[in-house]
């Protein structure tokens, strides 16, 4: 089941997913997605005809040698050479997390900052949350803690240039242009290798942005040249400063790395475009994504929901709970009503960035989250053991015990068979962990500790759970569970009984689930606008404001078009209107969805409508407050365009039976005897009843008493839950 | 609580402060205040019957107390207000329970069968409740009822039935009808999340054991801030600290605190504060205990779950009318940002204090942040045409304190709410008719220490898209320091604010005729010709300037933190110059503060604790002494170290630092003998020097 590639001479392996081997034939094609991760470099591929299979192989720091040689074990595993199965490429979709490590380690262009003058500090003072961005919620209420990192671009690089523009975008003061030469070949002078332009309403009148792109590019012709109201079109200067900085910093880094790899792929005989997640959900080529790398981000996350969406879809569930229990952290994307959550916001590195991407929740709750007894009081979390020293198990000198160690303790682990047996487990030590820190402190004994752990884990991601569905307005029980990772499948039956839920779904692709989604999503981009339609009380918009409004929203699906048909768009472009609501007065706007052409009277009302709809099912019947009036805030087109994906047909083997050994299950004084199944990839319809471990490689499905897993046409196992009385 | 399983607890716990959360996430999303979706000044918590907080969410730490204060008003008169299944109250009197009338309340029980077994409570500051001004802020009241409405509890909503008419009577009281009425919808829904989320768990676990884990959860904070007590020396630690001008007058006021830690409990004894003043600066006794539990949870509790058990840890002592336990009917409506602040910062001083004495703690003790929360508000009718009344929230971008082992965060603003935040320039200028010239840190701002304080930020604004409103200007530190240093730092600069008459022509800096204001010029016309300029309090700083890391200098000086003659008057370090000349210089100064070449001796003896980073405490021959890094014994049998000190009186010495002082308030440096180095800067009233601070008890 585990098939080292030895000839190649990187140590990677390949994990079939469920799926037939397929026909070998002249005609062969192939889908790839992949995604590099923090550990392992993840590629699926899928000939069209039936086989999907997963590759892994380790990550490396130049990211691009792991993307190929999961490339070349791919193409040696398929018996192919790497140029024939370079050039048999249809599809290449990759997400990837080199911006987002650049970022976090300062490893990014050295960049400088152009703002208005009087605001060179606006990176700085951060809206005064700078000092809180990254912090959990347990470190939030330690002062000492704060200002956990540094501005985005040290003040010494920023300068300040004489101009002004108005909310309403009159130009005030003219760019003082013989001042801002100066200020652009001191930042020369710094050697700044990205450069940054931001003033303030920029995106209401970029004139003076326009311009002094211009005398950057005289002044900085090297130079990775970024301009907000082009970047990140937001009424908000710190927000939109921080974002242009990122994608400024990133232009060199991520820039050269997309086109290094696609160099490389074309060399071995790829024809077709490397195809980029974006934060969004949408995949694009790198020619679209060169000039704004910020967009890509958090494209591996984003991939994840994204397969998860292309599941959903084939399996005709239209309301998702994506989740994945990795080492450190519980990540859960929703999906409801077939569209992926989203937001306009996130954080990294202590910036605030203003971009839309698809929204995953997360706490750092995971295998390695550490169980402590302090005043009698068991918690599991927030503190990690990551994966150094990690868990006492793991033998790499942990002594705290974690929720591995508790899985292993309960039986829920194979010692000999953990990670496709990779490594081997130290149950003893795990037991003596909890048996002298957690078990004697509580006065309880040490299966009953350990079940302990688990238990209090589990509910801490069903609230988590809870918060993302209920929280927004929505049942859970209307939701599919889809349990990823490599811990997910473990623990998935008892999160789904905490939620009443009547059972989940194991993807077949679940340990790749990210590369799944970039080889099999489609073509996507978001653009917004910036709009203000401020409305009292009773009254409707003047035909001006709607003119403006709708201008605006004709320019933005003009550049959506354009993009998608620019990145081959085949078939039917799909786009979808969104507009920022809220009440007049308040901070926080909803994300209205809206259809119909254009922007007049009837389109306000319907988006009215639709707000007041959406404000009651969040906040409660009677929350909204019509008096108040309105304010739209901001219009957003989100385009799609479907590409021909490959549809996997399932063969495969009937599970088989490697003994057994004592489970615990809810009652921690009767170990329940339970049936270890191993197989690659299940058969069609073929069935397990509970009792039973299912031990894929990579992971471990556990199909609790009464449970019976089954798998579908595509691989995927259902569980579905004994219903309880 | 009877027999519960950890594990049971722990799950429950988690889900009660999930359920806190989600109030948190309903009350700032619905909220239309820019007090509470940026200044995060509101409150959402779980409460046990008797109105003991069990959870609360991040935000304004003095508002801790408050709902509970409502709760127990409810409790004292059943048959008045005979609460029943879904009910609402509402209140807002600061002499029941509010901070000030501002913060309006509400809490609703949550019933099992017949029986309250919690209550949901939240709390928001509402821009304006009605009252003689705009804001219902107003320096010229004598009596609170000149301020905002007042409404000691009233039922808003009677067995899950919004009282509308009593609601329009609200409403009727506020400018901001609108912006109310959308606050009061989303407490009821905040509410309404709480009890709906509760009943679930009843159901699932009963009643008993949701109660037993809230009940839990309080003793288990108790337990751990008494064990952290515990570990902490005992003693008396003092701090005094200044308001000034109440509105009608520029007289000084005090507020004093001086705090017992015996064993595993606190004494907050205010009794050495000023009388309470004629004017709306004043605090009721639950200002007094907002301001104490503000200081409590951020320096105490940091890494404890925030909920009463920290607060019964220690006991307040003040007598009645008192600026800080103000009688019925003194104004108070400017409570938080005057007298509770104030008491905010002595209650953090002392504390500081106490963890600077501590070797487990004394890394992380701190200098007081942002010392005030200066006011600018502003009325009449927008570029909308609509009426507006603004409250700016810019003026939380003071600098925070300085730690004993690293620099204040520059705009980390006051340690009264963990995730305070501002609205950006753009925003403002959208929704309100204001129009910025610059938004900056202030140079010189933060206090000159070993470790530098924060710097504060200054901004410049006129109006725009409008041609006159009102605006309501008042502070208090602009002629009292309030972020004082500690261990020989100086405090960080003071407010100033001015207006330069006509010194904006079409969004462009024109000369105009500056007037600089004192801390409550009040209110005024302004045009869209007048520039507004104001400059917040930095933070404090942590130990002897002549001490910093000339590097660190150099880099403030690169960096614009500090002005290249500050560094030279207050810090002994030129710009361009080699380490000799620099040591020489500094050596130079020390000389210079006790009038002779410093120098050092040997000290034998044990060292039993510090004080600071540069005092300790040792043992010779039977005897405590304090003793400075250079070796001068400072005082024997008591660590009322400052009478072997070499005083300075630095009162006209303050403006490298950008401290004015009012006419009563004198500055004095107290410096060891033998070395120069500085240990302790003092504010204090012209009429003598303050008591000593620390007065550890000695075995």
């Amino acid at each position: 089941m585990l098939s080292r590639n030895g000839a190649s001479g990187h140590p990677g392996y390949y994990e079939r997913s469920r799926g037939s081997v397929g026909i070998d034939s002249q005609n062969r094609v192939f889908h790839v997605g992949t995604d590099v991760g923090g550990t392992f470099t993840d590629l699926w591929v899928s000939d069209g005809a039936g086989p999907a299979r997963v590759f892994k192989t380790p990550t490396t720091p130049d990211v691009m040698t792991g993307v190929m040689d999961a490339v070349a074990l791919a193409a040696g595993t398929l018996g192919l050479s790497i140029g024939d199965f370079c050039v048999r490429i249809r599809r290449f979709g990759h997400g990837t997390t080199v911006g987002l490590n650049a970022l976090l380690t300062g490893t990014s262009a050295r960049t400088g900052v152009i703002a208005t003058e009087g605001f060179g500090d606006t990176l700085e003072i951060g809206r005064i949350r700078r000092q809180t961005s990254g912090l959990s919620e347990y470190e939030v209420t330690d002062f000492h803690l704060h200002n956990r990192y540094p501005p985005i671009v040290p003040r010494h690089l920023v300068r300040e240039v004489r101009e002004r523009v108005d909310a309403t975008g009159r130009v005030l003061i003219p760019l003082d242009e013989a001042q801002a030469g100066a200020a652009l070949e001191e930042l020369a002078e710094a050697g700044v290798e990205a450069l940054a332009i931001c003033t303030l309403w920029a995106q209401a009148n970029p004139v003076h942005e326009a311009r002094l792109k211009d005398m950057a590019r005289e002044v900085l012709p090297d130079a990775f040249l970024c301009v907000s109201h082009k970047i990140a079109p937001v009424v908000g200067e710190y927000g939109r400063m921080a974002t242009t900085a990122a994608n400024a910093a990133l232009g060199p880094v991520a820039g050269r790395y997309l086109s290094r790899l696609e160099q490389s792929l074309r060399d071995h005989g790829m024809t077709v475009p490397l195809l980029v997640m974006t934060n969004a959900g949408g995949v694009l080529p790198t020619s679209a994504l060169n000039d704004r790398p910020a967009f890509t981000l958090f494209s591996g996350p984003a991939a994840g929901v994204i397969g998860s969406r292309v599941m959903a879809d084939r399996l005709g569930r239209d309301n998702i709970l994506t989740t994945d229990i990795g080492g450190t952290s519980f990540d859960v994307g929703v999906i409801a009503e077939g569209r992926p959550l989203a937001s306009t916001e996130f954080s990294v590195a202590g910036a605030d960035l203003r971009l839309p991407s698809i929204d995953i929740a997360s706490i750092g709750t995971g295998g390695g989250s550490i169980a402590s007894v302090e005043f009698g009081d068991l918690t599991v979390g927030p503190r990690s053991a990551g994966s150094t020293p990690g868990p006492v198990c793991y033998g790499r000198g942990g002594q705290e015990p974690t929720a591995t160690d508790a899985d292993l303790v309960l039986g829920i682990l194979d010692p000999d068979n953990f990670l496709g047996g990779r490594m081997r487990l130290d149950t003893e030590a795990a037991r003596e962990a909890i048996e002298t820190r957690i078990a004697r402190p509580l006065g309880l004994d040490t299966i009953r500790a350990a079940w302990g752990i688990r238990e209090i884990l589990d509910n801490n991601m069903a609230d988590l759970l809870r918060r993302v569905t209920i929280e927004r307005g929505h049942d859970p029980l209307t939701f599919t569970l889809l349990a990823n990772g490599g811990a997910g499948p473990s623990h998935a039956w008892s999160i789904a009984r905490e939620l009443g839920l009547g059972g989940f779904v194991v993807p077949a692709a679940a340990t790749a689930h990210s590369a799944f989604g970039c080889g099999t999503g489609d073509l996507g981009i978001s653009e917004s606008t910036a709009v203000y339609v401020r409305v009292r009380h009773g009254e409707r918009p003047s035909d001006a404001v709607l003119g403006a409004a709708r201008d605006a929203l004709e320019r933005i699906e003009r550049v959506v078009t354009y993009h998608l048909a620019a990145a081959g768009a085949e078939g039917d472009v799909t786009l979808e209107r969104f507009a920022a609501v809220r009440f007049r007065g308040q901070t926080n706007a909803l994300d209205v969805p809206f259809g119909g052409a254009g922007f007049d009277a009837t389109i306000y009302d319907t988006v009215i409508d639709g707000f007041e709809a959406a404000y009651e099912r969040l906040f409660g019947r009677g929350a909204g407050y019509r008096q108040a009036g309105f304010e739209i805030v901001e219009l957003r087109v989100s385009g799609t365009a479907a590409l021909a994906a490959a549809t996997a047909t399932g063969h495969g083997d009937t599970p088989r039976a490697h003994g057994s050994r004592p489970v615990v299950f809810d009652d921690p004084d009767a170990p329940v005897d339970t049936t270890i199944y191993h197989v690659d990839y299940p058969a069609p319809d073929s069935e397990v009843h509970g009792p039973a471990i299912i031990e894929f490689p990579g992971q471990s499905v556990v199909v609790p008493p009464g449970a019976i897993a089954r798998a579908d046409a595509y691989g995927n196992l259902h569980v579905t839950l004994e219903a309880r009385p | 609580m009877t027999d519960q399983s950890p594990i049971l607890y722990e799950i429950i716990r988690s889900r009660l402060m999930a359920i806190t959360e989600e109030m948190r996430i309903a009350l700032q999303s619905v909220s239309g205040s820019p007090t509470v979706t940026d200044a995060s000044d509101f409150f959402t918590g779980l409460f046990r019957p008797n109105g003991d907080f069990a959870t609360m969410g991040f935000q304004v730490t003095y508002q801790a107390p408050v709902v509970g204060h409502l709760i127990r008003h409810i409790n004292a008169a059943p048959d008045k207000y005979r609460p029943g299944p879904g009910d609402m109250f509402l209140g807002n009197d600061p002499y029941v329970g509010a901070l000030h009338q501002n913060d309006v309340q509400m809490c609703g029980p949550i019933y099992a069968g017949d029986r309250i077994i919690a209550w949901a409570g939240v709390e928001a500051h509402e821009t304006d409740v009605g009252g003689m001004d705009f804001a219902s802020w107003s320096p010229k009241a004598r009596d609170v009822r000149q301020e905002g409405f007042r409404v000691p509890c009233m039922k808003l909503i009677d067995a899950g039935v919004l009282r509308e008419d009593v609601l329009d009577t609200i409403l009727t009281a506020s400018r901001l009808p609108d912006q109310l009425g959308l606050d009061i919808r989303a407490f009821i829904a905040t509410i309404n999340v709480a009890q709906n989320r509760i009943d679930q768990l009843v159901a699932r676990y009963g009643a008993e054991v949701i109660t037993g884990v809230m009940e839990r959860m309080i003793d288990g904070s108790e337990a751990r801030v008494r064990a952290r007590l515990a570990d902490l020396p005992d003693g008396t630690f003092r701090a005094t600290d200044f308001l000034e001008h109440d509105g009608h007058d520029n007289r000084l006021y005090r507020i004093s605190v001086a705090m017992t830690k015996t064993g595993d409990r606190l004494t907050f004894d205010f009794s050495g504060s000023s009388p309470q003043a004629p004017g709306f600066v004043n605090c009721t006794r639950s200002g007094l205990e907002g301001g104490v539990a503000g200081a409590m949870l951020a320096m105490l509790a940091y890494d404890v779950p925030w909920n009463e058990g920290v607060l019964r840890t220690a006991a307040i002592e003040a007598r009645d009318g008192l600026i800080c336990t103000a009688q019925f009917p003194a104004p108070v409506g400017a409570a938080t940002v005057e007298a509770i602040w104030v008491v905010s910062n002595v209650a953090v001083a002392a504390i500081n204090k106490l963890l600077a004495c501590s070797a487990g703690h004394a890394h992380r003790a701190q200098a007081v942040s942002s010392g005030t929360m200066a006011t600018f508000n502003l009325g009449g009718v927008n570029q909308y045409g609509e009426p507006f009344g603004l409250h700016l929230m810019d003026p939380l971008a003071g600098g925070s304190g300085a730690f004993a082992d690293k620099d204040g965060i520059c705009a980390g603003g006051p340690i009264n709410a963990p995730m305070p935040s501002i609205a950006d320039v753009e925003r403002n200028e959208l929704v309100a008719p204001l129009f910025y010239l610059y938004r900056r840190m202030g140079h010189d701002t933060g206090g000159a220490g070993a470790m530098r304080g924060g710097r504060g930020v200054e901004i410049g604004l006129t109006l725009g898209g409008i041609s006159e409103a009102e605006a309501l200007i008042m502070t208090h530190g602009a002629e009292v320091p309030n972020t004082a240093g500690g261990f020989g730092s100086w405090p960080g600069a003071t407010v100033t604010q001015a207006m330069v008459w006509g010194g904006v022509e079409a969004g462009a800096r024109a000369t105009g005729e500056t007037e600089s204001f004192g801390p409550k010029p009040g209110l005024m016309r302004m045009t869209d010709r007048d520039l507004f300029c104001v400059t917040w309090q930095g933070g404090g700083g942590w130990g002897d300037p002549l001490d910093r890391e000339p590097e660190a200098v150099r880099a403030d000086i690169a960096s614009g933190a500090v002005s290249p003659e500050a560094t030279l008057t207050l810090f002994g370090v030129g710009e361009n110059e080699d380490a000799a000349t620099t040591a020489r210089r500094r050596s130079d100064m020390r000389a210079a503060r006790i009038g002779r070449a410093p120098s050092s001796a040997e000290v034998s003896g044990r060292t039993r604790m510090s004080i600071g980073p540069n005092l300790r405490v040792v043992e010779l021959d039977g005897a405590y002494h304090v003793v400075s890094a250079a070796g001068a014994r400072l005082s024997t049998d008591h660590t009322r170290w400052r009478e072997g000190a070499i005083t300075v009186d630095l009162t006209g010495e303050t403006g490298a630092q950008r401290i004015a002082l009012h006419e009563d308030l004198r500055m004095t440096g107290y410096y060891c003998p033998l070395s120069g180095q500085c240990l302790a800067i003092d504010v204090h009233e012209r009429d003598g020097l303050p008591a000593d601070d620390i007065d550890l008890a000695l075995p």
